[in-house]
């Protein structure tokens, strides 16, 4: 018999390293020549990103287009440590490392450009499309581009901005539990309907929602990415993905027994991106990479509890583990 | 012994010419997707390989008044695509669906599955159940024989280093027949039966059956048709009464068979749902 079920699986989740160890990212901002400006940082792109969101933030601040951020990262002899591309972190922190470089270049190009403007001081100068100028005067202007060749004639390229950013996070006191282990925190939930053959074990993912706190959605497109990518790995984790240990070796070491979604077993997934933004964060940003996929196993296993009322305790729920869990129920 | 040749045959003799000069140097190779990987896990180390995959002249399906035979290096792409093989021969087509993903289907052939002979092999129950026949050739000559006796066991069939399979041929379904097919994958798509099931039923106007055969995928060591159960059907209607005394009849099969093994009791608990939807669905069919 087929039977549904609805579940709500909800998390909320430090990002960072935590619990008061260093969490440091830097980066540099550097004025080019033709006026370009390059990122280095040690942020590492698996996939997640980085280098699109990172580039548009330096963009954001330096205000130019996207296509004149140069982004070098992946390479240690030219950039500073921004930490591991891990624990969610290199958004909100790495974001802000380049905001903190960019900010301090964009200030030492305001300087640079009120002393080729001839201007008494940087008051009321600002940068804006590519161009510093002053707000009651906007025929006062030069270009970064010409700026740039200015300072490159006087010898006084390259011009580099740096930011270094570290989380604020406080390790627990053991005896009381008390502290601050974790700055930002990500909020997520998740709800699916399953559909459960008692005859079988199989289980039908119908439907599934989620709703993803991301302080501000820098590409939004791409965390709609995050939240799909995420919901079909924790899919995986909770009904499919089992490496089969005995006796701490690993049975199923191929993806012929180590079994993964495939595109006919995820179901389209209705995304909301929920934007309160975190007054810590690069515009307002968070983390949510590890985050997208937390809420999706306790969403299943609450889904397969509304259907068939077993509790079960143990991903993934492989259809023999379901069969047995019902037959133990029916059996009290 | 490493791999020397790869002869890419354009016709039947020539490949009859090949297997009779290398004799069990030589292995054919279909569509690959079984031997490419028992090459690179070194299971297999032929000296030849004779590719047959662009072989038209085994790449058919044919209708007659009271036959159908399908070429041996038919797709599944093919098999699962026929207007041949739809309606009363459903089972057929839901099979060839069920193997693998669309890449899989596109290359892989029927030829291949059957002599490959895998204990999960998805076309052999249905075609067990059609009791169907096996055509092979070899500069010798022709021969028949029935699949239920061409497989032997686990990766074992009847076939000499020189012969090759042609085609498969079996009896087209009469008036109030049909064939019904079940898989338990455990996901929907590249799943390897844990259980598949192949029904042939013949049922009068009273809804009793006339002719029943029933043959299992991944419960044993070669796809199997289940006679014990099988005597169970034969004569009744179908009745609630009559289908769950077969579904006990199969289970207790399967229990013996399986006996020790892990997978036993989710198996002979799993074989109801996906036997009794099978059943119900061909009955369906032979009434249409
Ligand atoms: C990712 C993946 C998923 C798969 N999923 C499934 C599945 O869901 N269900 C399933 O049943 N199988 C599955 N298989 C196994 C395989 O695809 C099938 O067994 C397929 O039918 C083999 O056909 P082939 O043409 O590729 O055979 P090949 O690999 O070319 O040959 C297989 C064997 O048959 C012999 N042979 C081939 N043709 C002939 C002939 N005409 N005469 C004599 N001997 C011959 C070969 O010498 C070889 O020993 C899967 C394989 C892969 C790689």
């Amino acid at each position: 018999m087929k039977k549904k079920g609805v579940g709500i699986g909800s998390t909320f989740y430090g990002t960072g390293y935590g619990n008061g160890f260093p969490d440091v990212s830097r980066a540099k901002a550097v004025l080019k020549e033709d006026g370009k400006v390059a990122v280095h940082v040690g942020a590492t792109e698996v996939g997640q990103g980085s280098k699109t969101i990172m580039s548009q933030m330096a963009a954001e601040v330096m205000s130019i287009p996207l296509n004149d951020i140069i982004f070098i990262c992946e390479d240690t002899k030219n950039m500073p440590d921004s930490g591991t591309a891990a624990a969610s972190r290199q958004t909100y922190n790495t974001g802000n490392a380049i905001k903190l470089a960019c900010e301090d270049l964009r200030k030492k190009v305001i300087e640079n450009a009120f002393k080729e403007l001839k201007l008494n001081s940087s008051v009321g100068l600002t940068l804006k499309n590519g161009e510093i100028y002053l707000k009651t005067l906007p025929s006062k202007n030069i270009s970064l581009k010409e700026l740039a060749l200015c300072l490159l004639k006087n010898k006084e390229l390259p011009l580099i901005g740096e930011g270094s950013f570290t989380a604020q996070t406080i390790e627990m006191d053991e005896e009381t539990g008390q502290g601050a282990p974790y700055w930002p925190y990500t909020f997520n939930v998740y709800g699916v309907i399953v559909e459960v053959d008692t005859e079988t074990g199989l289980i039908d993912i119908i439907k599934a929602v989620c709703a993803q706190d991301v302080g501000k959605a820098i590409n939004p497109e791409m965390i709609e990415g995050q939240m799909d990518g995420g919901f079909a790995m924790g899919l995986g984790y909770s009904i499919y993905e089992d490496l089969g240990l005995k006796e701490g070796k690993m049975k199923n070491k191929n993806f012929t027994n180590y079994l993964i979604p495939t595109a006919l077993d995820v179901p389209e997934l209705e995304k909301f991106i929920i934007e309160d933004p975190e007054s810590t964060g690069p515009f307002g940003a968070k983390g949510i990479g590890e985050p997208v996929m937390l809420g999706v196993a306790p969403a299943v296993l609450n889904a397969i509890y509304d259907a068939v009322g077993v509790r079960i305790t143990q991903v993934p729920v492989t259809p023999d583990r379901l069969l047995r869990a019902l037959k133990e129920e029916r059996r009290e | 012994m490493s791999l020397k040749n790869v002869y890419v045959a354009k016709t039947l003799d020539e490949v009859l010419n090949l297997l009779n000069q290398y004799g069990c140097e030589s292995k054919l190779i279909a569509g690959g997707t079984d031997v490419i990987i028992q090459l690179r896990e070194k299971e297999i180390s032929p000296k030849v390989l004779v590719d047959i995959s662009n072989l038209s002249e085994i790449n058919f399906i044919d209708e007659s008044e009271d036959k159908i035979t399908i070429g041996a290096c038919t797709t599944f792409t093919t098999i699962a695509e026929s207007s041949i093989l739809k309606d009363k021969l459903k089972g057929l087509v839901q099979s060839a669906e069920s193997v693998g993903s669309p890449q899989i289907r596109n290359a892989a052939t029927i030829g291949g599955n059957i002599c490959n002979a895998s204990m999960a092999a998805d076309i052999v129950p249905p075609l067990l159940a059609l009791d169907a026949e096996v055509l092979i050739e070899s500069k010798a000559g022709k021969r028949r024989i029935l699949l239920d006796h061409f497989l032997m066991g686990k990766g074992k069939v009847d076939i000499k280093p020189e012969e090759i399979v042609t085609a498969i041929t079996f009896n087209k379904p009469k008036n109030r027949e049909a064939l019904g097919f079940g898989k338990l994958g455990l996901r929907k798509a590249l799943a390897i039966a844990r259980i598949s099931t192949a029904i042939y039923l013949s049922l009068d106007e009273e809804n009793t059956c006339r002719k029943i055969r029933i043959a299992n995928g991944a419960v044993g060591f070669r796809g199997m048709r289940e006679k014990e159960v099988e005597n169970i059907f034969i004569g009744k209607q179908l009745t609630e009464d009559v289908i769950n005394m077969g579904i006990e009849k199969l289970r207790e099969e399967l229990n013996q068979r399986l006996a020790g093994r892990s997978s036993a009791e989710f198996k002979t608990t799993a074989i109801a749902g996906i036997f009794k939807k099978a059943l119900l669905e061909t009955a369906n069919n032979c009434k249409e």
